[in-house]
């Protein structure tokens, strides 16, 4: 139990650091781009799918800490919510069948939203604040997210199946 | 057979659960200062943005290079010309700075300004909303403290610097930000409040008096200095629109669009000599 916790902290690690990564190049690529898309919401869903529900909490907490020390909101709240998102992914993808594109895609959109969701309720909640949704934009975000992170499995089962031929 | 050996994962849920129930607890009493864990997590991850804002840079400029070139001839005259004009204005506002005082007042008054100015490039926005802050790459190896003042390329008034300061990191409170404040007044008709934020493209002047008179649209606001983190005399923004506020009858309701805009927000400059450096 322990050997394998500290082995998932330190692919959680690393999984944080590429997630840190693919925000640092939206981020360069326009600050709208952060608004559409959350990249630690896509590395969260797609780790936690591949590698279950402890890995899943565990890198949620690490992206989610991340995410925040990269914002001027609540410490904790998107490591919260990102815990929750990851553990939540990996627990049901092991109970139900999400490898078709389709209901992987909406899979992933129902747990991406069920995150926006507790991410605006908790901030609402802690900031006795109403939450800047940009417009209504922001609710774009899940909806990116999930097609972004099925996306990546897609390409993955294309990458395997090519490779399964060719040996 | 105890529980947690059956359920190891439900175990390593509720005590991130509690960890980050902890985390947001604590910071009550801590306010607006950020924890030391906080500022672990910024500085650790923090060069990773530095290297992913660098590449994408250094692509882009070898992309543009090859059209740069194509124009350089045609921008270096353009350039000269201005250059003309500006050292034109530079005259001219010395002669007007040498009728206010002395020359050994003026020395050392053009003197406190050397040296007070980091550039500095933006390696980052807020990653919630990008319109609270955005992080810097000189940190307090270069000289930069909390509570500077931070303008665009245009000297325009962009924020404030704020923790987590690193060794070459620094986030930056945008003036847009919800929770920004800065003492402003209007060029023109002298209407002088404070400017906070509302997390979006405008902002918004408060506590100026619905009893008075005067200000339009498209004044200039200027930073007042009485707030003891900005600077006097740096441009703010222009007034968008100004009306009775329904909510509250005392005060007027007046939108303000800042200059700083994220297209020209590449570089800025970092006042470290100003009323709030080096708090």
């Amino acid at each position: 139990m322990r050997e394998t916790v500290l082995g998932d902290v330190v692919r959680a690690f690393l999984g944080t650091l590429l997630a840190v990564l693919v925000y640092s190049l939206a981020g360069a690529g326009g600050p709208a781009l952060l608004v559409v898309f959350n990249a630690f919401s896509v590395v969260v869903l797609y780790f936690s799918v591949r590698r279950g529900e402890v890995f899943g909490a565990i890198l949620g907490t690490m992206c989610g800490l991340a995410q925040d020390a990269f914002s001027l909101g609540v410490f904790g709240v998107a490591g919260l919510t990102k815990t929750l998102l990851g553990f939540w992914t990996g627990y049901i993808s092991r109970r139900i069948d999400v490898v078709p594109f389709g209901r992987n895609a909406l899979f992933l959109l129902v747990m991406a939203v069920l995150e926006m969701l507790l991410w605006v309720l908790l901030t609402a909640i802690i900031r006795l604040k109403a939450v800047n949704l940009q417009g209504g934009i922001i609710f774009v975000q899940p909806l990116v997210t999930a097609v972004l992170a099925s996306t990546l499995f897609a390409l993955e089962r294309r990458f395997e199946a090519r490779n399964s031929r060719g040996a | 057979m105890f529980f947690w050996q059956r359920r190891p994962s439900v175990v390593v849920l509720a005590g991130l659960v509690v960890f980050h129930a902890l985390l947001i607890s604590l910071q009550v009493p801590q306010g607006a200062e950020k924890s030391v864990f906080e500022r672990g997590i910024f500085f650790v991850y923090s060069p990773v943005q530095r290297l992913a804002a660098a590449t994408v840079r250094g692509i882009g400029s070898l992309w543009h290079s090859y059209f740069d070139l194509r124009g350089v001839r045609r921008e270096n005259q353009k350039l000269k010309r201005e250059n003309f004009f500006l050292n034109q204005d530079i005259r001219f506002l010395e002669d007007r700075l040498g009728l206010a005082g002395s020359e050994a007042e003026l020395r050392a008054s053009l003197a406190g300004f050397e040296g007070t100015l980091v550039a500095a490039r933006v390696i980052g926005v807020d990653s919630a909303n990008p319109h609270q802050s955005i992080i810097i790459d000189k940190g307090s190896f270069d000289g930069v403290a909390k509570d500077m003042a931070v303008c665009d390329r245009t000297g325009a008034l962009v924020g404030r610097t704020i923790a987590p300061v690193g060794l070459k990191e620094t986030m930056v409170q945008l003036v847009t930000d919800k929770d920004s404040s800065v003492s402003v007044r209007s060029v023109v008709a002298g209407l002088t409040g404070a400017m906070t934020g509302r997390s979006t493209a405008v902002c918004e002047l408060r506590y100026v008096l619905a009893s008075l008179e005067g200000g339009e649209v498209g004044e200039e606001l200027r930073t007042t200095g009485f707030d003891k983190i900005y600077p006097a005399g740096i441009r703010v923004g222009v007034i968008q629109s100004l009306e009775k506020d329904e909510a509250s009858p005392i005060f007027r309701r007046i939108i303000v669009k800042p200059y700083f805009g994220f297209d020209r927000l590449d570089v800025v400059a970092v006042l470290t000599k100003g009323p709030g450096g080096g708090g």
